[in-house]
Protein backbone atom coordinates (compact mmCIF):
# COMPACT_ATOMS: atom_id res chain seq x y z
CA UNK A 1 0.00 0.00 0.00
CA UNK A 2 0.85 3.55 -0.74
CA UNK A 3 2.74 5.18 2.10
CA UNK A 4 0.31 8.43 3.22
CA UNK A 5 0.32 11.27 5.81
CA UNK A 6 -2.81 12.97 7.03
CA UNK A 7 -4.28 15.99 5.61
CA UNK A 8 -3.56 17.85 9.05
CA UNK A 9 -1.36 16.19 11.94
CA UNK A 10 -3.42 18.34 14.11
CA UNK A 11 -5.62 17.10 17.28
CA UNK A 12 -8.99 17.53 16.19
CA UNK A 13 -9.40 20.38 18.38
CA UNK A 14 -6.10 22.38 17.75
CA UNK A 15 -6.50 25.75 16.39
CA UNK A 16 -5.43 25.62 13.16
CA UNK A 17 -6.93 29.13 11.99
CA UNK A 18 -7.96 32.43 13.58
CA UNK A 19 -10.73 34.08 11.67
CA UNK A 20 -10.34 37.94 12.32
CA UNK A 21 -14.32 38.37 10.47
CA UNK A 22 -17.27 36.85 9.97
CA UNK A 23 -16.80 34.47 7.51
CA UNK A 24 -19.36 34.70 4.82
CA UNK A 25 -18.01 31.57 3.57
CA UNK A 26 -18.05 30.15 6.46
CA UNK A 27 -21.66 30.47 8.65
CA UNK A 28 -20.65 33.87 9.81
CA UNK A 29 -17.64 31.51 12.00
CA UNK A 30 -15.56 33.82 13.65
CA UNK A 31 -12.53 33.46 16.02
CA UNK A 32 -11.12 30.02 16.33
CA UNK A 33 -11.37 26.98 13.97
CA UNK A 34 -10.25 23.92 15.47
CA UNK A 35 -8.96 21.25 12.80
CA UNK A 36 -11.94 19.03 13.27
CA UNK A 37 -13.87 22.41 11.64
CA UNK A 38 -11.83 23.10 9.12
CA UNK A 39 -11.87 19.27 7.63
CA UNK A 40 -15.33 19.78 7.44
CA UNK A 41 -14.83 23.23 5.29
CA UNK A 42 -12.58 21.15 3.30
CA UNK A 43 -14.87 18.48 2.75
CA UNK A 44 -17.18 21.40 1.80
CA UNK A 45 -15.46 22.64 -0.81
CA UNK A 46 -14.64 19.28 -2.37
CA UNK A 47 -18.74 19.13 -2.71
CA UNK A 48 -18.43 22.51 -4.37
CA UNK A 49 -15.60 21.30 -6.60
CA UNK A 50 -17.47 18.46 -7.45
CA UNK A 51 -21.35 20.61 -7.97
CA UNK A 52 -19.22 22.77 -10.82
CA UNK A 53 -17.69 19.13 -12.46
CA UNK A 54 -13.98 20.24 -11.47
CA UNK A 55 -13.55 16.94 -9.39
CA UNK A 56 -11.92 15.28 -12.14
CA UNK A 57 -10.07 18.33 -13.43
CA UNK A 58 -6.17 18.03 -12.65
CA UNK A 59 -4.89 21.24 -11.97
CA UNK A 60 -6.06 24.49 -10.04
CA UNK A 61 -4.87 27.86 -10.47
CA UNK A 62 -5.42 28.57 -7.25
CA UNK A 63 -5.73 32.62 -6.86
CA UNK A 64 -7.38 32.90 -3.44
CA UNK A 65 -6.61 36.10 -1.40
CA UNK A 66 -8.28 35.30 1.80
CA UNK A 67 -5.59 33.26 3.54
CA UNK A 68 -8.60 30.81 5.57
CA UNK A 69 -10.19 30.32 1.83
CA UNK A 70 -6.66 29.43 0.47
CA UNK A 71 -5.92 26.88 2.79
CA UNK A 72 -9.24 25.16 2.52
CA UNK A 73 -9.68 25.13 -1.08
CA UNK A 74 -5.67 24.36 -1.29
CA UNK A 75 -5.94 20.96 0.72
CA UNK A 76 -9.63 20.36 -0.96
CA UNK A 77 -7.58 20.54 -4.35
CA UNK A 78 -5.39 17.95 -2.65
CA UNK A 79 -7.86 15.75 -1.06
CA UNK A 80 -9.32 15.32 -4.58
CA UNK A 81 -6.09 14.18 -5.73
CA UNK A 82 -5.39 17.41 -8.00
CA UNK A 83 -2.22 19.44 -7.93
CA UNK A 84 -2.06 23.54 -7.07
CA UNK A 85 -0.73 25.81 -9.14
CA UNK A 86 1.06 28.40 -7.31
CA UNK A 87 1.20 31.12 -9.86
CA UNK A 88 3.96 33.85 -9.35
CA UNK A 89 0.94 36.79 -9.74
CA UNK A 90 -2.30 37.03 -10.52
CA UNK A 91 -1.69 38.69 -14.18
CA UNK A 92 -3.79 37.05 -17.14
CA UNK A 93 -1.16 36.60 -19.44
CA UNK A 94 0.29 34.40 -16.45
CA UNK A 95 -2.91 32.81 -16.25
CA UNK A 96 -3.08 31.95 -20.30
CA UNK A 97 0.57 30.70 -19.99
CA UNK A 98 -0.57 28.24 -16.80
CA UNK A 99 -3.67 27.08 -18.78
CA UNK A 100 -1.65 26.40 -22.08
CA UNK A 101 1.08 24.42 -20.49
CA UNK A 102 -0.85 22.32 -18.15
CA UNK A 103 -4.03 20.47 -19.81
CA UNK A 104 -6.90 19.93 -17.80
CA UNK A 105 -6.46 23.29 -15.43
CA UNK A 106 -9.07 25.45 -13.98
CA UNK A 107 -9.23 28.79 -11.70
CA UNK A 108 -10.23 29.27 -8.09
CA UNK A 109 -10.53 32.76 -7.29
CA UNK A 110 -12.42 35.03 -4.96
CA UNK A 111 -12.22 37.71 -6.87
CA UNK A 112 -9.46 38.08 -9.02
CA UNK A 113 -9.69 39.33 -12.88
CA UNK A 114 -9.89 35.81 -14.70
CA UNK A 115 -9.27 34.69 -18.18
CA UNK A 116 -12.44 32.74 -19.36
CA UNK A 117 -10.58 29.94 -21.88
CA UNK A 118 -10.57 27.22 -19.04
CA UNK A 119 -13.15 26.63 -15.95
CA UNK A 120 -13.58 28.92 -13.82
CA UNK A 121 -14.67 28.50 -9.96
CA UNK A 122 -15.52 31.87 -8.26
CA UNK A 123 -15.19 31.15 -4.53
CA UNK A 124 -16.13 34.91 -3.94
CA UNK A 125 -19.32 34.01 -3.67
CA UNK A 126 -19.33 30.29 -2.58
CA UNK A 127 -20.88 29.06 0.95
CA UNK A 128 -20.91 26.54 3.07
CA UNK A 129 -24.15 26.04 3.41
CA UNK A 130 -25.44 24.22 0.20
CA UNK A 131 -22.17 22.10 0.44
CA UNK A 132 -22.28 21.19 4.24
CA UNK A 133 -21.86 17.54 4.53
CA UNK A 134 -22.30 15.43 7.03
CA UNK A 135 -18.53 14.87 7.92
CA UNK A 136 -17.26 11.97 10.62
CA UNK A 137 -14.16 12.60 12.12
CA UNK A 138 -12.84 9.38 13.69
CA UNK A 139 -9.66 8.46 13.28
CA UNK A 140 -10.89 6.36 10.08
CA UNK A 141 -12.11 9.12 8.22
CA UNK A 142 -9.24 11.67 9.44
CA UNK A 143 -8.42 11.97 5.42
CA UNK A 144 -4.89 11.34 4.74
CA UNK A 145 -2.75 11.95 1.62
CA UNK A 146 -0.45 9.82 -0.48
CA UNK A 147 2.99 10.52 0.18
CA UNK A 148 3.65 10.84 -4.28
CA UNK A 149 0.56 12.65 -4.86
CA UNK A 150 1.92 15.87 -6.44
CA UNK A 151 0.36 18.69 -4.11
CA UNK A 152 1.57 21.89 -5.95
CA UNK A 153 3.82 23.24 -8.14
CA UNK A 154 5.09 26.66 -7.25
CA UNK A 155 6.76 28.92 -9.76
CA UNK A 156 10.11 30.72 -9.70
CA UNK A 157 10.36 33.65 -12.61
CA UNK A 158 8.52 37.29 -11.58
CA UNK A 159 9.02 37.72 -15.06
CA UNK A 160 6.86 36.15 -18.16
CA UNK A 161 9.49 33.57 -19.66
CA UNK A 162 9.44 30.06 -19.48
CA UNK A 163 9.54 29.62 -15.09
CA UNK A 164 10.84 26.81 -13.75
CA UNK A 165 8.37 24.76 -12.08
CA UNK A 166 9.22 23.55 -8.88
CA UNK A 167 6.99 20.29 -7.95
CA UNK A 168 6.43 20.05 -4.38
CA UNK A 169 4.92 16.46 -3.61
CA UNK A 170 3.21 15.34 -0.59
CA UNK A 171 5.94 14.22 1.73
CA UNK A 172 8.17 17.16 0.13
CA UNK A 173 5.46 19.26 1.91
CA UNK A 174 5.07 17.72 5.10
CA UNK A 175 8.80 16.46 5.68
CA UNK A 176 10.19 19.94 4.84
CA UNK A 177 7.55 21.35 7.33
CA UNK A 178 8.86 19.18 10.22
CA UNK A 179 12.20 20.60 9.64
CA UNK A 180 10.73 24.13 8.75
CA UNK A 181 9.03 24.09 12.57
CA UNK A 182 12.13 22.61 14.43
CA UNK A 183 14.11 25.69 13.10
CA UNK A 184 11.74 28.32 12.84
CA UNK A 185 9.58 28.09 16.07
CA UNK A 186 10.65 27.80 20.02
CA UNK A 187 9.69 23.92 20.50
CA UNK A 188 6.95 24.50 22.73
CA UNK A 189 3.81 22.32 22.57
CA UNK A 190 1.85 25.36 23.28
CA UNK A 191 -0.22 26.51 19.72
CA UNK A 192 1.51 29.77 19.20
CA UNK A 193 -0.76 32.30 17.06
CA UNK A 194 0.64 33.64 13.80
CA UNK A 195 0.07 37.23 11.53
CA UNK A 196 2.19 36.64 7.96
CA UNK A 197 2.32 39.46 5.56
CA UNK A 198 3.28 37.20 2.22
CA UNK A 199 0.52 36.16 0.13
CA UNK A 200 0.18 31.82 0.17
CA UNK A 201 0.66 31.32 -3.22
CA UNK A 202 4.44 32.83 -2.15
CA UNK A 203 6.98 30.13 -1.11
CA UNK A 204 7.70 31.69 1.86
CA UNK A 205 3.87 32.27 2.64
CA UNK A 206 3.03 28.84 1.68
CA UNK A 207 5.78 27.43 3.99
CA UNK A 208 4.64 29.52 7.05
CA UNK A 209 1.06 30.70 6.88
CA UNK A 210 -0.24 27.32 5.08
CA UNK A 211 1.97 24.60 5.81
CA UNK A 212 3.27 25.22 9.51
CA UNK A 213 -0.54 25.23 10.81
CA UNK A 214 -1.38 21.85 8.76
CA UNK A 215 1.44 19.78 10.57
CA UNK A 216 2.84 22.42 13.65
CA UNK A 217 1.93 23.76 16.54
CA UNK A 218 0.44 26.92 14.63
CA UNK A 219 -2.47 28.81 14.25
CA UNK A 220 -2.95 30.78 11.16
CA UNK A 221 -5.36 33.86 10.78
CA UNK A 222 -7.52 34.77 7.11
CA UNK A 223 -5.86 38.16 6.81
CA UNK A 224 -2.97 39.20 4.36
CA UNK A 225 -2.31 42.93 6.33
CA UNK A 226 -0.35 44.99 4.02
CA UNK A 227 0.50 48.49 6.10
CA UNK A 228 1.96 48.64 9.84
CA UNK A 229 -1.46 49.66 11.45
CA UNK A 230 -3.29 46.44 9.30
CA UNK A 231 -0.40 44.19 10.88
CA UNK A 232 -0.36 45.48 14.29
CA UNK A 233 -4.48 45.42 14.07
CA UNK A 234 -4.37 41.59 13.55
CA UNK A 235 -1.88 41.10 15.73
CA UNK A 236 -4.01 43.06 18.29
CA UNK A 237 -6.75 40.35 18.03
CA UNK A 238 -4.69 37.17 17.92
CA UNK A 239 -4.18 35.50 21.68
CA UNK A 240 -0.76 35.32 22.69
CA UNK A 241 2.50 33.34 22.17
CA UNK A 242 2.31 35.30 18.61
CA UNK A 243 4.29 35.40 15.59
CA UNK A 244 4.65 37.16 12.93
CA UNK A 245 6.47 36.08 9.33
CA UNK A 246 7.20 39.01 7.45
CA UNK A 247 9.51 40.63 5.21
CA UNK A 248 11.92 43.34 5.52
CA UNK A 249 9.53 45.58 3.73
CA UNK A 250 7.43 44.90 6.21
CA UNK A 251 9.30 45.59 8.94
CA UNK A 252 11.21 48.38 7.93
CA UNK A 253 7.93 49.52 7.60
CA UNK A 254 6.38 48.61 11.04
CA UNK A 255 9.45 50.83 12.85
CA UNK A 256 9.37 53.42 10.86
CA UNK A 257 8.13 55.77 13.44
CA UNK A 258 7.65 55.75 16.93
CA UNK A 259 3.97 53.99 17.45
CA UNK A 260 3.98 51.42 20.19
CA UNK A 261 4.49 48.01 19.06
CA UNK A 262 2.98 44.39 21.14
CA UNK A 263 4.98 42.21 22.51
CA UNK A 264 5.70 39.25 20.23
CA UNK A 265 6.72 35.62 21.27
CA UNK A 266 8.70 35.56 18.07
CA UNK A 267 9.39 37.28 14.25
CA UNK A 268 10.79 35.20 11.20
CA UNK A 269 12.00 37.10 8.00
CA UNK A 270 12.49 36.21 4.54
CA UNK A 271 12.44 36.98 0.94
CA UNK A 272 15.62 39.69 0.64
CA UNK A 273 18.51 40.25 2.61
CA UNK A 274 17.60 41.67 6.23
CA UNK A 275 19.82 44.72 7.42
CA UNK A 276 21.21 43.90 11.09
CA UNK A 277 20.58 47.25 12.27
CA UNK A 278 17.17 46.93 11.43
CA UNK A 279 16.74 43.31 12.61
CA UNK A 280 18.13 44.81 16.10
CA UNK A 281 15.84 47.82 15.99
CA UNK A 282 13.14 44.94 15.26
CA UNK A 283 13.95 42.77 18.13
CA UNK A 284 14.20 45.70 20.58
CA UNK A 285 10.76 47.30 19.51
CA UNK A 286 8.87 44.30 19.46
CA UNK A 287 10.54 42.60 22.37
CA UNK A 288 11.63 39.39 21.12
CA UNK A 289 14.24 37.64 19.09
CA UNK A 290 13.81 37.48 15.09
CA UNK A 291 15.44 34.92 12.79
CA UNK A 292 15.89 35.74 9.19
CA UNK A 293 15.03 32.57 6.91
CA UNK A 294 17.05 32.04 4.03
CA UNK A 295 15.56 29.90 1.27
CA UNK A 296 14.54 29.76 -2.74
CA UNK A 297 11.40 28.47 -4.19
CA UNK A 298 12.97 25.23 -5.55
CA UNK A 299 14.32 23.99 -1.72
CA UNK A 300 11.98 25.84 0.54
CA UNK A 301 13.67 27.19 3.47
CA UNK A 302 17.05 26.68 4.02
CA UNK A 303 19.22 28.12 6.91
CA UNK A 304 18.03 30.46 9.98
CA UNK A 305 20.74 33.26 11.63
CA UNK A 306 19.50 35.83 14.32
CA UNK A 307 20.53 38.47 12.11
CA UNK A 308 20.66 41.25 14.86
CA UNK A 309 23.97 39.41 16.23
CA UNK A 310 24.92 36.75 13.71
CA UNK A 311 26.39 36.67 9.97
CA UNK A 312 26.37 33.06 10.04
CA UNK A 313 24.11 31.04 8.64
CA UNK A 314 23.01 27.65 10.49
CA UNK A 315 21.71 25.44 7.34
CA UNK A 316 18.79 23.12 8.97
CA UNK A 317 19.17 19.40 9.42
CA UNK A 318 18.14 17.05 6.77
CA UNK A 319 19.59 19.26 4.06
CA UNK A 320 23.34 18.69 2.53
CA UNK A 321 25.27 21.29 1.07
CA UNK A 322 27.83 20.32 -1.35
CA UNK A 323 30.49 22.74 -2.86
CA UNK A 324 30.46 21.58 -6.26
CA UNK A 325 32.14 23.31 -9.72
CA UNK A 326 29.10 24.98 -10.35
CA UNK A 327 27.86 25.99 -7.12
CA UNK A 328 26.67 25.13 -3.96
CA UNK A 329 24.25 22.03 -4.05
CA UNK A 330 21.63 20.99 -1.95
CA UNK A 331 19.87 17.74 -1.34
CA UNK A 332 17.69 16.12 0.53
CA UNK A 333 15.62 13.00 0.59
CA UNK A 334 12.55 14.69 0.83
CA UNK A 335 13.35 16.80 -2.84
CA UNK A 336 12.71 15.35 -5.95
CA UNK A 337 16.19 16.69 -7.42
CA UNK A 338 19.42 18.25 -6.25
CA UNK A 339 19.00 21.73 -6.86
CA UNK A 340 22.38 24.18 -7.44
CA UNK A 341 21.76 27.49 -5.42
CA UNK A 342 21.86 30.50 -7.29
CA UNK A 343 24.16 32.20 -4.22
CA UNK A 344 27.54 31.76 -3.37
CA UNK A 345 27.85 29.89 0.03
CA UNK A 346 31.85 30.05 2.03
CA UNK A 347 31.48 27.49 4.42
CA UNK A 348 32.95 28.06 7.70
CA UNK A 349 34.77 25.80 10.30
CA UNK A 350 31.64 25.62 12.39
CA UNK A 351 29.52 24.32 9.72
CA UNK A 352 28.01 27.72 9.47
CA UNK A 353 27.81 29.24 6.27
CA UNK A 354 27.79 32.98 5.00
CA UNK A 355 26.43 34.32 1.51
CA UNK A 356 28.47 36.29 -0.31
CA UNK A 357 26.42 37.50 -3.66
CA UNK A 358 24.64 35.57 -6.88
CA UNK A 359 26.23 33.95 -9.35
CA UNK A 360 24.12 34.50 -11.95
CA UNK A 361 21.95 37.64 -13.28
CA UNK A 362 19.16 36.80 -10.71
CA UNK A 363 18.10 39.89 -9.26
CA UNK A 364 15.26 40.29 -6.42
CA UNK A 365 12.63 43.04 -6.15
CA UNK A 366 10.35 43.09 -3.08
CA UNK A 367 10.48 38.98 -2.77
CA UNK A 368 10.27 38.80 -6.59
CA UNK A 369 13.00 36.89 -8.47
CA UNK A 370 13.84 37.44 -12.29
CA UNK A 371 16.39 37.31 -14.71
CA UNK A 372 18.06 40.49 -15.87
CA UNK A 373 18.72 38.78 -18.73
CA UNK A 374 15.34 37.58 -20.19
CA UNK A 375 13.61 41.12 -18.51
CA UNK A 376 16.13 42.57 -21.35
CA UNK A 377 14.67 39.91 -23.36
CA UNK A 378 11.28 41.07 -23.25
CA UNK A 379 12.56 45.08 -23.45
CA UNK A 380 14.16 43.78 -27.04
CA UNK A 381 10.62 42.27 -27.64
CA UNK A 382 8.99 45.58 -27.35
CA UNK A 383 8.08 47.04 -31.05
CA UNK A 384 8.54 50.84 -30.38
CA UNK A 385 11.86 50.27 -28.96
CA UNK A 386 15.74 51.69 -31.01
CA UNK A 387 17.72 50.96 -27.90
CA UNK A 388 17.59 49.76 -24.45
CA UNK A 389 18.82 48.65 -21.37
CA UNK A 390 17.46 47.83 -17.94
CA UNK A 391 19.83 47.31 -15.04
CA UNK A 392 19.58 47.56 -11.40
CA UNK A 393 21.82 50.48 -10.14
CA UNK A 394 23.87 50.15 -7.13
CA UNK A 395 22.32 51.89 -4.58
CA UNK A 396 21.90 51.84 -0.69
CA UNK A 397 18.44 51.72 -1.02
CA UNK A 398 16.77 48.29 -0.40
CA UNK A 399 13.47 49.11 -2.21
CA UNK A 400 14.84 50.53 -5.16
CA UNK A 401 13.23 49.16 -8.59
CA UNK A 402 14.71 48.52 -11.70
CA UNK A 403 16.14 51.45 -14.37
CA UNK A 404 15.66 51.25 -17.71
CA UNK A 405 17.33 53.74 -19.99
CA UNK A 406 15.55 53.70 -24.02
CA UNK A 407 15.58 54.94 -26.92
CA UNK A 408 11.98 55.19 -28.57
CA UNK A 409 10.69 55.10 -32.45
CA UNK A 410 9.60 58.43 -33.62
CA UNK A 411 6.23 58.48 -32.36
CA UNK A 412 5.98 56.01 -29.65
CA UNK A 413 5.45 56.98 -26.36
CA UNK A 414 6.74 55.99 -23.08
CA UNK A 415 3.56 55.42 -21.76
CA UNK A 416 3.36 52.58 -24.20
CA UNK A 417 6.72 50.77 -23.60
CA UNK A 418 5.72 50.88 -19.45
CA UNK A 419 2.28 49.60 -20.65
CA UNK A 420 3.80 46.88 -22.88
CA UNK A 421 6.27 46.07 -19.95
CA UNK A 422 3.64 45.70 -16.96
CA UNK A 423 1.65 43.06 -19.14
CA UNK A 424 4.83 40.98 -19.09
CA UNK A 425 6.67 41.30 -16.11
CA UNK A 426 5.59 41.18 -12.42
CA UNK A 427 4.69 44.87 -11.22
CA UNK A 428 7.89 44.94 -8.78
CA UNK A 429 10.11 44.06 -11.63
CA UNK A 430 9.01 46.82 -14.39
CA UNK A 431 11.34 49.50 -14.31
CA UNK A 432 11.56 52.63 -12.34
CA UNK A 433 12.25 55.22 -13.18
CA UNK A 434 12.42 54.79 -17.14
CA UNK A 435 14.62 57.29 -19.12
CA UNK A 436 14.23 57.84 -22.61
CA UNK A 437 17.34 58.87 -24.56
CA UNK A 438 18.00 60.26 -28.12
CA UNK A 439 20.37 57.19 -28.33
CA UNK A 440 22.49 54.83 -25.70
CA UNK A 441 26.19 55.85 -24.76
CA UNK A 442 27.18 52.55 -26.39
CA UNK A 443 31.10 51.93 -27.40
CA UNK A 444 32.03 51.35 -31.28
CA UNK A 445 32.02 47.74 -30.48
CA UNK A 446 28.53 47.97 -29.64
CA UNK A 447 29.24 47.37 -25.89
CA UNK A 448 27.79 49.36 -23.09
CA UNK A 449 30.17 50.04 -19.98
CA UNK A 450 28.86 50.42 -16.58
CA UNK A 451 30.46 53.48 -16.38
CA UNK A 452 28.86 55.26 -19.12
CA UNK A 453 25.37 54.28 -18.32
CA UNK A 454 25.98 55.18 -14.53
CA UNK A 455 27.30 58.48 -15.74
CA UNK A 456 24.44 58.90 -18.09
CA UNK A 457 22.12 57.87 -14.94
CA UNK A 458 23.69 60.63 -12.65
CA UNK A 459 22.92 63.16 -15.73
CA UNK A 460 19.06 62.26 -16.21
CA UNK A 461 17.90 62.41 -12.58
CA UNK A 462 16.12 65.09 -12.08
CA UNK B 1 -3.54 68.70 -16.70
CA UNK B 2 -6.02 69.77 -14.07
CA UNK B 3 -3.60 72.37 -11.86
CA UNK B 4 -2.66 71.49 -8.82
CA UNK B 5 -3.35 73.31 -5.52
CA UNK B 6 -0.72 73.98 -2.87
CA UNK B 7 -1.70 70.44 -0.56
CA UNK B 8 -2.01 68.62 -3.84
CA UNK B 9 1.96 69.89 -4.94
CA UNK B 10 2.92 69.18 -1.27
CA UNK B 11 1.25 65.50 -1.49
CA UNK B 12 2.61 65.23 -4.81
CA UNK B 13 6.46 66.16 -3.43
CA UNK B 14 5.69 63.43 -0.66
CA UNK B 15 5.11 60.75 -3.38
CA UNK B 16 8.73 61.61 -5.43
CA UNK B 17 10.64 61.31 -2.45
CA UNK B 18 9.00 58.35 -0.45
CA UNK B 19 9.50 56.06 -3.87
CA UNK B 20 12.33 57.88 -5.58
CA UNK B 21 10.70 58.52 -8.78
CA UNK B 22 13.81 60.04 -9.88
CA UNK B 23 12.30 60.94 -13.36
CA UNK B 24 9.24 62.70 -12.40
CA UNK B 25 8.68 65.69 -11.12
CA UNK B 26 6.15 66.77 -8.73
CA UNK B 27 4.69 69.65 -10.24
CA UNK B 28 3.43 67.00 -13.12
CA UNK B 29 1.31 64.41 -11.38
CA UNK B 30 -1.55 65.03 -12.79
CA UNK B 31 -4.50 65.61 -9.88
CA UNK B 32 -6.91 63.02 -11.54
CA UNK B 33 -4.51 60.69 -12.78
CA UNK B 34 -4.94 57.25 -11.40
CA UNK B 35 -2.08 56.58 -9.06
CA UNK B 36 -2.15 52.77 -9.43
CA UNK B 37 -2.48 50.43 -12.99
CA UNK B 38 -2.57 52.53 -15.93
CA UNK B 39 -2.03 56.05 -14.55
CA UNK B 40 1.27 56.87 -12.52
CA UNK B 41 1.64 52.36 -12.42
CA UNK B 42 1.75 52.18 -8.64
CA UNK B 43 1.87 48.68 -6.54
CA UNK B 44 1.32 47.50 -3.18
CA UNK B 45 4.50 47.96 -2.15
CA UNK B 46 4.45 51.56 -3.34
CA UNK B 47 1.14 51.45 -1.46
CA UNK B 48 3.01 50.40 1.66
CA UNK B 49 5.94 52.80 0.89
CA UNK B 50 3.05 55.91 1.28
CA UNK B 51 1.19 55.08 3.70
CA UNK B 52 4.87 54.90 5.64
CA UNK B 53 5.87 58.41 4.44
CA UNK B 54 2.20 59.79 5.59
CA UNK B 55 2.42 58.06 8.94
CA UNK B 56 5.93 59.79 9.55
CA UNK B 57 4.51 63.23 7.75
CA UNK B 58 1.54 63.92 9.00
CA UNK B 59 1.10 61.26 11.85
CA UNK B 60 -1.87 59.62 9.95
CA UNK B 61 -2.39 55.66 10.19
CA UNK B 62 -3.51 54.48 7.36
CA UNK B 63 -5.28 50.66 6.96
CA UNK B 64 -5.37 49.16 3.56
CA UNK B 65 -7.93 46.83 4.65
CA UNK B 66 -10.32 50.23 5.05
CA UNK B 67 -12.61 51.49 2.42
CA UNK B 68 -12.01 54.60 2.83
CA UNK B 69 -8.24 54.45 1.90
CA UNK B 70 -9.00 52.13 -1.47
CA UNK B 71 -10.93 55.59 -2.41
CA UNK B 72 -8.20 57.84 -1.14
CA UNK B 73 -5.43 56.06 -3.14
CA UNK B 74 -7.41 56.60 -6.47
CA UNK B 75 -5.66 59.60 -7.29
CA UNK B 76 -3.20 62.80 -6.10
CA UNK B 77 -6.54 64.95 -5.59
CA UNK B 78 -8.48 62.16 -3.10
CA UNK B 79 -5.03 61.29 -1.18
CA UNK B 80 -4.68 64.83 -0.63
CA UNK B 81 -8.38 65.34 0.32
CA UNK B 82 -8.21 62.39 2.66
CA UNK B 83 -5.27 63.52 4.71
CA UNK B 84 -6.82 66.73 5.04
CA UNK B 85 -9.64 65.77 6.72
CA UNK B 86 -8.51 62.74 8.67
CA UNK B 87 -4.83 63.76 9.70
Amino acid sequence: MAKTHPLVARQPNAPIAFLSKPSKHFGGIVGLVDAQTFISHVNAFVVALARNYLQDKQYAINLCKDRYLFLVSFCAVIKCKQTNLLAANKKKITQEQLSEQYEGSYLIHDGADVINAIPVFDASTWTLNSDAVNTSTDEQHWPHIEDEHLACISFTSGSTGQSKPNLKYWHTLHKSTQINGAFMLDGTDKTVFQVATMPPQHMWGLETSILLPLFDNVCMTDSQPLFPQDILDALETLPTPRLLVSTPVHLRALVADDTALPQLDNILCATSPLDPELAGSVETRFGCTLKEVYGCSEVGSMAVRKTATECSWRGFDGLTFDDKDDGTVVSAAHLPESIVLQDNIEFLDDGRFLLSGRVTDLIKVAGKRGSLLEINQILMRFNGLLDGVIFKPETENTTARLCAIVALKPNVDKASLIAFLREHLDDALVPRPVYVVDSLPRESNGKLLKNSLYSLLECLKV
Amino acid sequence: MTTQTEAELRMAELLVEALNLEDIEAKDIDPDEPLFGDGLGLDSIDALEIAVAISQEYGLKMKAEDESTREAFATLKTLTNFVANNA
